[in-house]
């Protein structure tokens, strides 16, 4: 086993309060959610066992492995949610579905195009098999053509609505870090604005000029 | 490569920019050790990245030695060395010389003729040295060129061949399997971003030149030259969305990745600097300013 300090990125000795937000915030940064129709999704949902498995370590009690048996639970139901969604669907459709939750792309993608019936589902599907291939721009225009055809449908809008979203993620992520945290010329030219009438209120002056 | 890979500078700790430029210049001294010294022109920051990951990924300590340099003669500053940064500067070469033969054939230029002919030498030797990924990267050149000979208007297929080249670039095969897979769908998604914001910043000049752009067969441009800026506001929003998905699938698989040493300037360079660099080319931020390098 790794160092479970290691895995949760805090200091031995750490307290209390600090192990408690690393294991969140690992958590959420490896959550299946985020991982789902990523070709790595395997690998993320072992990582989060172990960081599981280091929480429970350090924190050495019980309550941990609620958590732990909480969040696998969710993984779990993340990963059968396509199965679920295919009720009413037809036969050959189950297969497709069946063949992307296995990790079987290519075979997916052949049954899928021999399907004549294109349909809301066929323009969903054909979406999901682009987004785990990495053809982002495809994958986008077959989920909007399967929410135009069924507007009703919430799986289908559901993963447009996820995939608008994940570009979303990455620039709060992004923002966290810092980025366009400085502040603008605009803003500096008023802040300065402002303290010159201030000054000038109480009869100094900031700026000579003006 | 094309040197799109950069941190932002302004958001470094002073010592990780020193670290960063020991990569960067080791990169540079190891093209100059081993390949020559005018092949050092060919050096880009996308190359020094390369090093900086695979070294945190294998965990390999940064050793720092300080040294004079030809470009600074007076200035002595940090170097870095190792097998990986050997590698890193062997790809930079073996990635530069088709670059200069796709300008050659694109538009036989003097210049470029002159570049491949400095540059075949070192790159005979690398095709034996490296003889499997000079094998792989030459079948996605080639199959990239032939898209754009038939003037692929699907903007994944165009950038297909690209982002494959770049997961093999990233594949470092004394790595174990898990780890290859992750640097796999990082260099892919890498590759991927590279091909298409390079896309949208050579648009003007594609248009005047009448060259193939992925961009502009798939949202079928037909405009004349003042119909640019629009076309550009048009197709800003959808390229913004496939270029942060890339990203931000690359921010995922660096998240699996072990890697401990340099991860602040890696993290710098993946959250911060690429979206900054994003931001710039599709003109949101500081539009038209000039880019300094680091």
């Amino acid at each position: 086993m790794k160092n479970p300090y290691e895995v949760l990125g805090v200091k031995q000795g750490a307290s209390e309060e600090e192990i408690k937000k690393a294991y969140r915030d690992q958590v959420k940064k490896y959550h299946p959610d985020q991982y789902q129709d990523n070709p790595l999704s395997k690998l993320a949902e072992e990582k989060l066992k172990e960081i599981n498995e280091a929480y429970e370590y350090v924190s050495g009690k019980g309550q941990t492995t609620k958590a732990s048996n909480g969040w696998s639970g969710r993984s779990a139901a993340a990963g059968s949610q396509g199965s679920q969604g295919s009720q009413g669907g037809d036969e050959s459709f189950k297969q497709v579905r069946m063949l992307i939750n296995n990790g079987n792309i290519a075979d997916a993608e052949a049954l899928l195009e021999s399907i004549p019936n294109k349909n809301a589902e066929w323009f969903y599907l054909r979406g999901l098999l682009f987004m785990k291939k990495g053809w982002y721009n495809e994958a986008v225009m077959n989920m909007k053509q399967a929410v135009n055809m069924d507007p009703s449908n919430y799986e289908y809008r559901d993963a447009l609505n996820k995939m608008n979203a994940n570009s979303n993620v990455y620039r709060g992520n992004a923002n966290n870090r810092g980025y366009g945290a400085g502040p603008n010329f605009c803003d500096m030219c008023t802040c300065l604005w402002c303290s010159d009438s201030m000054c000038e209120c109480c009869g100094g002056d900031l700026i000579g000029c003006c | 490569m094309f040197g799109y890979i950069m941190p932002e500078k302004p958001e470094l700790k002073i010592k990780e920019y020193d670290i960063y430029r020991a990569y960067y210049c080791g990169v540079c001294k190891s093209i100059g050790k081993r390949h020559g010294q005018i092949e050092r022109m060919t050096l880009t920051y996308d190359a020094a990245f390369l090093a900086m990951l695979l070294c945190s990924t294998l965990n390999i300590e940064t050793k720092l030695v300080k040294e004079s340099c030809i470009v600074h003669p007076i200035k002595k500053s940090f170097v870095t060395y190792n097998e990986i940064i050997d590698y890193s500067s062997d790809i930079n070469i073996i990635l530069a010389y088709n670059n200069i033969k796709d300008k050659w054939e694109d538009d036989k230029s003097k210049v470029a003729l002159v570049a491949m002919a400095v540059l075949k030498k070192s790159y005979k030797k690398l095709m034996v040295e490296h003889s499997e990924k000079c094998a792989i990267i030459n079948k996605r050149l080639g199959d990239l060129s032939l898209l754009e000979k038939a003037k692929c208007d699907s903007i994944d297929a165009a950038a297909e061949p690209f982002a494959k080249l770049m997961e093999e670039v990233l594949d470092y095969n004394k790595l174990d399997d898990k780890t290859r897979q992750v640097l796999r769908w990082l260099g892919y998604n890498l590759g991927k971003w590279i091909y298409l914001i390079d896309a949208f910043d050579d648009l003007e000049d594609d248009i005047k030149s009448a060259s193939y752009n992925p961009l502009l067969t798939h949202f079928k441009y037909n405009g004349s030259g003042d119909g640019i800026s629009e076309f550009k506001n048009q197709i800003r929003g959808q390229i913004e969305f496939i270029l942060l998905y890339c990203l931000g699938e690359a921010a995922k698989a660096f998240e699996l990745l072990a890697t401990n040493e340099n991860k602040g300037i890696l993290e710098n360079i993946l959250y911060i600097g690429m979206l900054s660099k994003t931001d710039k080319i599709l003109c949101k931020r500081s539009c038209g300013k000039g880019e300094k390098s680091v």
